[in-house]
C-alpha cells in the first residue's frame, strides 16, 4: 500500500507521541519488566511465583521502594508460554525502559529473553528456571533464583542412594533442557556414589500415550527399583497414571516441578514420590510464617514453594538496589552478582563466586497419601555437585 | 512384550480413531476441518471433572460428560457455524480456529489455566493376568469403549432413517434436499454425533492424562486431523483406519527406536505418512466424493 505524505506525516507524529510516552520513568522509580507465562503449560509455576513477586513489591513500596528510595512499578505481560510472546513481551518492556526483567520458570524460554536483554546487560531473573547453563549460555545479566537442576538432582541422587535405591531407569524428554538434563545429573552422581542406570526411555512434552515406554519398562532385563524424571504437567501425571495402570510399582522421583496442586491432587498415584523445592514450611519456620501472611495478604493459600521464591526475588531486587544505589541496569547486575549470604525466607542466598546460578538449599520432600511430608533440607558439598552441561 | 506392544498400539489407535471420526463425520457433510473439536473434549473433560466433584459415581459423570460434549458440539454448530454455511474452506477454518481460541480463552479465564487433576478409579489401575503376561484394566476398557463406539455408529448410519441421509449427504448434499430431507437437521445431527465422539475420546484420553486443563484439546486434534487425512479426508472408514495406522506407527517406534534416536519419533511419523499420501493422494480409503479432498 502506497501512503500520501499526510498519511505519513501523522504517522510520524503519532510515533512520536508513542515514544514520549514510553519514555523513561521518573527518577525516583525504577521499572521492572515482568514477562512471565500466566497461561499455558508454564502457568502452574509462573502463577504463584508472580503471587508471591507482587506481595514482596507491595511491602517494599510500602516502605518507601526497593532500597528504600525507588518505587517500583511493574509492567506485566503475559507470555502464554510462549517463546515468541516472550521475546516481544521482553522486547517491550526493554522499550519501555525497564531496569529489571523478570522471566519465565523456563531455561529455553528465559536464555530466549536474554538475547534481548543481554545488549544492554539489563539483570534478567527467571522465576524458577533452574537450567545451569543460563549465564553461560547468553551473558552475565542472567540469574537462576531457583535451585540449579545439578543441585537438585545432587540432592534427589543421595537421598536414593541412602534409600538404598541402586538400579534407575531414566525417563527424559529432549523438549526442554529441564526435561533433559535434570536426570542425566542425577544419573552422573547416582553413579558416582555406586548405583546404576539400566536404562533409559524418551518422550515428547505434551504425548499423550505412554503405553510403549511403561511396556518397555516392563520388559527390562534388569527391573529399575527406582524411576527418575523431571516430566511436569501434563506429562507426569499422564506418565505415572499409566505406569501404575501397567501395574507397574517401581518407585518415582521427580524434581521441583512436580510439587505442584495438580500432582498432589493425584492422591495414591504418587504415594512414596519424592520432589524437591526451595524449602518446606516446617512447623514454626519461617517458611510456614511466610505462608500464613501471604494467605492473608493475597486471600488464598501458597500452594508451592513458587510463592515464597517469588517473593525472595522482591528481596534480592532490594538488596541490590541498595547496594547499587542506582536504577541503573549495569551497576545493578554487579550488585546482584556480589550478593552474598543474603537472608531470604528459606535461607540464605549467594551469588557472589558463582555463574548466576545462586548457591541455596534444596529440601526433599515426599508424597505420602496425597500430602507432602518433609524429609530434609540439604546444601550439598561443591564437589559432589555434577557440572554444568553444555 | 510383543502382545502388550500390540494392545498398546490398538488402545490408542483407537483412541486416534474415534478423534477422526468425529472429525470426518462433519467434513463429509459440510466441508469443514473442525479445529474446535479439541475443545469439545477439554469441555467433556470439565464436564467430568464437575460431576465427580458434585459426588456422582463414575458411570453417571461418565455420561454427564459425553452429553456434555455432544450439547456443546450442537450449540456452537448454531451459534458459531450455522451463519457461515457456504461459505469456502478457507473462511470455515478459521472460523474453527478463532472457535477453539475463544474456548481456551474461557476455560483459562473462567475455570483455571492450570491443570485439575481427575483421579481414577482403583480398578481401572488393575491388571489381567494372560498367561505369564499381565495387561491392564485401562487399555482393555479403552479398546472395549473404542470397539462398541464404531459399532455403535455404524449401525446408526446403516440402520437409521437419519444414518442413511448422512451417508447420502456426505456424497451429494444438494439433492438429498431436492427429496425433502433438512438440512438443519442433518448438519445438527452431525455436530451431535462428533460431539458424543468427542466426549467418549474425551474419557478415554483422560484416563491415561488423569488431568484436564485448558489446553488439553490441541494435541488429539491435530493427531485427529492426521489420521483423516492419511485415511482420506470425508472418508468415515478412512479416518478408522487412518486413526490405526497413527496409533500403531506412534507405539512400534516408541517401541522399536533407541534412545538416540527418540527424539525423531514425531518427525519419523509423519515422514511415513508423506509416504503413505505419495502412494495414495487421497488417502488410505478415498471419500466416494473425491473433489471434496
Amino acid at each position: 500500500m502506497l501512503l500520501s505524505h499526510p498519511t505519513i506525516g501523522r504517522l510520524v507524529l503519532s510515533a512520536a507521541v508513542t515514544c514520549a510516552l514510553a519514555a523513561p520513568s521518573y527518577a525516583e522509580d525504577i521499572l521492572i519488566g515482568v514477562a512471565t507465562a500466566q497461561t499455558g503449560g508454564l502457568a502452574p509455576y509462573d502463577q504463584p511465583s508472580l503471587a508471591g513477586f507482587r506481595m514482596a513489591i507491595d511491602e517494599l513500596n510500602a516502605k518507601g521502594g526497593l532500597g528504600g528510595k525507588y518505587t517500583a512499578k511493574l509492567a506485566i505481560k503475559d507470555t502464554r508460554t510462549d517463546t515468541a510472546a516472550t521475546i516481544t513481551a521482553v522486547q517491550e518492556l526493554v522499550d519501555a525502559g525497564a531496569s529489571i526483567i523478570v522471566t519465565p520458570c523456563d531455561a529455553d524460554a528465559t536464555i530466549a529473553a536474554g538475547q534481548i536483554t543481554v545488549a544492554k546487560r539489563i539483570p534478567t531473573l527467571t522465576f524458577c528456571g533452574t537450567a545451569p547453563v543460563l549465564a553461560t549460555a547468553v551473558g552475565d545479566n542472567l540469574f537462576g533464583t531457583y535451585p540449579g537442576d545439578n543441585l537438585q538432582a545432587a540432592v534427589i541422587a543421595d537421598h536414593a542412594y541412602a534409600k538404598g535405591f541402586r538400579k534407575a531407569y531414566l525417563l527424559v524428554s529432549p523438549d526442554s533442557s529441564y526435561t533433559a538434563q535434570l536426570p542425566e545429573y542425577f544419573a552422573e552422581v547416582f553413579k558416582k556414589k555406586g548405583g546404576a542406570v539400566v536404562g533409559t526411555g524418551s518422550f515428547t512434552m505434551g504425548q499423550p500415550d505412554f503405553s510403549a515406554i511403561v511396556t518397555a519398562i516392563k520388559a527390562l532385563p534388569e527391573q529399575p527399583d527406582l524411576i527418575m524424571t523431571a516430566a511436569y504437567e501434563p506429562d507426569f501425571p499422564a506418565f505415572i497414571q499409566q505406569l501404575r495402570a501397567a501395574g507397574v510399582t517401581t518407585t518415582v522421583y521427580g524434581a521441583d516441578a512436580i510439587g505442584t496442586a495438580t500432582v498432589q491432587g493425584l492422591g495414591k498415584l504418587v504415594d512414596g514420590t519424592v520432589y524437591t523445592a526451595a524449602g518446606y514450611p516446617t512447623p514454626g519456620g519461617a517458611l510456614e510464617a511466610f505462608n500464613k501472611r501471604f494467605a492473608t495478604t493475597t486471600g488464598h493459600a501458597a500452594e508451592s514453594a513458587y510463592e515464597a521464591n517469588g517473593y525472595e526475588i522482591g528481596l534480592i531486587l532490594d538488596a541490590a538496589v541498595k547496594a547499587a544505589g542506582s536504577t541503573d541496569p549495569i551497576k545493578l547486575r554487579d550488585a546482584i552478582a556480589g550478593l552474598d549470604k543474603l537472608p531470604i525466607v528459606t535461607g540464605t542466598i549467594t551469588y557472589a563466586g558463582t555463574n548466576g546460578m545462586p548457591v541455596r538449599a534444596v529440601s526433599l520432600i515426599e508424597y505420602k497419601d496425597g500430602k507432602p511430608v518433609y524429609i530434609a533440607t540439604q546444601t550439598p558439598a561443591a564437589a559432589d555437585v555434577p557440572a554444568a552441561a553444555h | 512384550m510383543l502382545l502388550q506392544q500390540v494392545i498398546n498400539a490398538i488402545s490408542l489407535g483407537g483412541i486416534y480413531a474415534l478423534l477422526a471420526l468425529g472429525l470426518a463425520i462433519v467434513f463429509s457433510i459440510t466441508g469443514l476441518i473442525n479445529f474446535a473439536h479439541g475443545e469439545l473434549m477439554t469441555l467433556s473433560g470439565y464436564a467430568l471433572l464437575a460431576a465427580l466433584m458434585m459426588g456422582m459415581p463414575l458411570l453417571p459423570a461418565a455420561i454427564t460428560a459425553v452429553a456434555a460434549g455432544a450439547l456443546a458440539a450442537m450449540a456452537m454448530e448454531r451459534v458459531a457455524f450455522r451463519p457461515m454455511r457456504g461459505a469456502s474452506v478457507t473462511s470455515l477454518l478459521l472460523t474453527s480456529f478463532a472457535v477453539s481460541n475463544l474456548l481456551k480463552v474461557v476455560f483459562q479465564n473462567a475455570i483455571s489455566a492450570r491443570g485439575k487433576p481427575i483421579a481414577m478409579p482403583d480398578w481401572m489401575a488393575g491388571v489381567v493376568p494372560i498367561g505369564s503376561f499381565t495387561i491392564g484394566v485401562g487399555p482393555l476398557i479403552s479398546i472395549a469403549v473404542s470397539a462398541l463406539a464404531l459399532l455403535g455408529l455404524e449401525l446408526f448410519l446403516r440402520r437409521t432413517v437419519m444414518g442413511a441421509a448422512m451417508r447420502a449427504a456426505a456424497q451429494d448434499f444438494n439433492t438429498l434436499r431436492l427429496v425433502g430431507i433438512s438440512a438443519n437437521r442433518v448438519i445438527a445431527v452431525a455436530f451431535l454425533l462428533s460431539g458424543v465422539l468427542a466426549g467418549i475420546a474425551s474419557l478415554l484420553w483422560i484416563a491415561q492424562r488423569a488431568s484436564v486443563d485448558p489446553m488439553m484439546g490441541f494435541v488429539p486434534v491435530l493427531k485427529a486431523f492426521i489420521a483423516t487425512v492419511i485415511g482420506g479426508l470425508g472418508s468415515l472408514s478412512g479416518a478408522v483406519a487412518g486413526g490405526m495406522l497413527l496409533g500403531v506407527l506412534e507405539v512400534a517406534l516408541q517401541a522399536l527406536l533407541p534412545p538416540s534416536l527418540a527424539p525423531y519419533r514425531d518427525a519419523l511419523v509423519l515422514s511415513g505418512i508423506i509416504v503413505v499420501l505419495l502412494v495414495r493422494p487421497n488417502g488410505l480409503i478415498p471419500a466416494v466424493d473425491t473433489a471434496r479432498s
